[in-house]
């Protein structure tokens, strides 16, 4: 295990002498300013309304973070899942097209150390992208005062799903040379695990006998959408929040496997 | 305990059998050229030495470690400069040491040093704070080896290691490998005649460089051992490796395919 911190230092370091990690970073910046922004100005046409039909005077607590910062946070959701796969997508691909795989492999390294290494990279570059999130709602400290716990628990929420992302994105990259490819992969996994399985299994619902048999019901628990929107919703269930450990877990034994895979192939 | 013992190693791609069924063993301290036409199989053997590529048949063992068996103890026994030098382009050449140290398992406090002197026998000093992707070929290459000697292991596996050198720097490399498979001056009563002196497998195509180098050769061809003498044997008598070489190659030999 003392191999995983040279390796996630160094994957760090190379994010932020790459340009993707700027442009991600300032994309991100960027909309989260415009989604934290569209969310107020949305929150207090509301507040406005409420005020005129009864005159509540103040801004109350749970208005703030259930009509401003949970939906804020629930949007940069779906825009983690575009960018997030960018950051990723070189964390295998490039040591294979660079031919430093084989320094990698070659050194006393277990698979471990290498998945964890470049795993715990991805996840600090993604804990850098939440703080970006939080700076936002901590705005709103000066105006009224907005229920810490329910923030924090959402911004964990959507670190949590994060992870899965960062994973699922390793693994991606484990499989190819080619950084485009792996990035489409990621994309393209996200999309159907959490938007697109959902969907279909609804849709098949509906057009079957109503009645969700054994096989849409196990779908709809792997599809993960579903529970990222129940915990960006501030219900912190153990059971959605176990589901992300199991696919993040998932997803890295997968990695390792692909990894050592090129060891023993 | 041999430095590296290779028992009927074979390396099948496809259809085509890179290396034969191939069988020898290095004693530490011995500096071994491993010649051969191109695509005669140097880089797969040598691939398979350091546990990056799996034999399709046969096993290796580094210093007594079974490269499949006991992985971890025998990648940590080598230093390897692959064919391409394996440089994180955007890094640092100081950086960089400073990264293979670490992954190669130093202690944090003995990698500073271990870096300055890898630099210096490298003959880096001029450019240690330069990002390698603005460096040529040569430093390049010359980082590469010191990337493979930075952790001082006990056996270095170098594929081609003077490609792309200037004619200074390919005499001083060689002086290198002399001074790491020297017994070791100062407190050699320290220490136990032959144990510390590294063990080298080089591959290259310039056959003085292994004249001036080498202790012994193992000509491969065709993924097969073709000869396997020491250098004084071969070249007793005043006889030249080259005349050696091309005699050996010489006779039923198709042209061969393309190689990596
Ligand atoms: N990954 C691979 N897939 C398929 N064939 C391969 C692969 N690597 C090597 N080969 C084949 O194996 C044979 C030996 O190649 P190898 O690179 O070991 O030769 P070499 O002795 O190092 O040659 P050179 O002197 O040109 O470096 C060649 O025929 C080559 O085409
Ligand atoms: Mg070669």
């Amino acid at each position: 295990m003392k191999g995983v911190l040279p390796v996630a230092t160094r994957e760090l370091q190379s994010f932020f002498v790459s340009p993707v990690a700027y442009v991600v970073l300032t994309l991100w910046s960027i909309l989260a300013g415009s989604f934290f922004l569209s969310s107020l100005l949305g929150f207090l046409a509301s507040q406005e309304q409420t005020r005129q039909l009864a005159a509540v005077g103040h801004v109350s607590q749970t208005n703030l973070s259930d009509g401003l910062v949970l939906p804020f946070i629930g949007a940069m959701w779906i825009v983690m899942l575009f960018l997030l796969p960018a950051v990723t997508m070189g964390l295998f691909a490039s040591e294979k097209s660079n031919g430093t795989e084989e320094l990698l492999l070659t050194s006393p390294l277990t698979g471990w150390d290498i998945v964890l290494g470049k795993f715990c990279a991805g996840a600090a570059f993604a804990a850098i992208m939440i703080a970006i999130v939080a700076f936002f709602p901590a705005l709103l400290f000066a105006y009224g005062d907005p229920e810490i716990g329910k923030i924090a628990s959402g911004l964990l929420a959507l670190f949590l799903v994060s992870l899965a992302y960062v994973s699922v994105g390793a693994f991606a990259s484990s499989l190819t040379r080619n950084q485009l490819i792996a990035f489409m992969i990621t994309l393209v996994t996200l999309l159907v695990l959490g938007m697109l399985m959902p969907f279909i299994v609804d849709a098949g619902a509906l057009g079957g006998s109503g009645e969700p048999g054994a096989v849409a019901s196990a779908a709809r628990w792997v599809a993960t959408g579903h529970h990222a929107e129940r915990l960006l919703t501030g219900l912190v269930d153990t059971s959605d929040v176990a589901y992300f450990a199991i696919i993040t877990t998932a997803f890295l034994v997968l990695t390792k496997t692909a990894v050592e895979s090129v060891r023993w192939r | 305990m041999p430095a590296i013992s290779v028992q009927d190693l074979s390396k099948r791609f496809g259809s085509v059998l890179a290396v034969d069924g191939i069988n020898f063993s290095v004693e530490p301290g011995e500096v071994v050229g491993f010649l051969g036409p191109n695509g005669a199989g140097k880089t797969t053997t040598m691939r398979m030495l350091t546990g990056y590529l799996p034999p399709s048949n046969g096993s290796v063992q580094i210093a007594g470690h079974d490269t499949f068996s006991d992985g971890l103890a025998a990648r940590k026994a080598i230093g390897y400069l692959p064919e391409t030098p394996p440089l994180h382009p955007e890094m640092s050449v100081s950086g960089y040491l400073r990264y293979v140290a670490a992954i190669k398992g130093m202690p944090r406090a003995a990698r500073k040093p271990a870096v300055s002197r890898a630099i210096a026998r490298c003959g880096l000093a001029d450019v240690a704070g330069r990002v390698i992707s603005t460096l040529s070929k040569g430093y390049r290459q010359r980082i590469g080896l010191a990337q493979a000697i930075v952790h001082d292991p006990p056996v270095l596996v170098l594929d081609e290691p003077s490609v792309g050198l200037d004619p200074i720097q390919i005499r001083e490399i060689r002086g290198l490998i002399e001074e790491l498979t020297a017994p070791l001056g100062a407190p050699s009563s320290a220490r136990e005649s032959g144990v510390d002196r590294q063990t080298v497998i080089l591959s290259t195509h310039i056959l003085s460089e292994v004249e001036a180098i080498c202790d012994r050769v193992i000509l491969i061809d065709r993924g097969v051992v073709a000869l396997d003498e020491s250098l004084a044997s071969l070249t007793a008598g005043g006889r030249r490796l080259e005349e050696v070489f091309s005699q050996v190659i010489a006779g039923d030999r198709p042209p061969a395919g393309a190689a990596s």
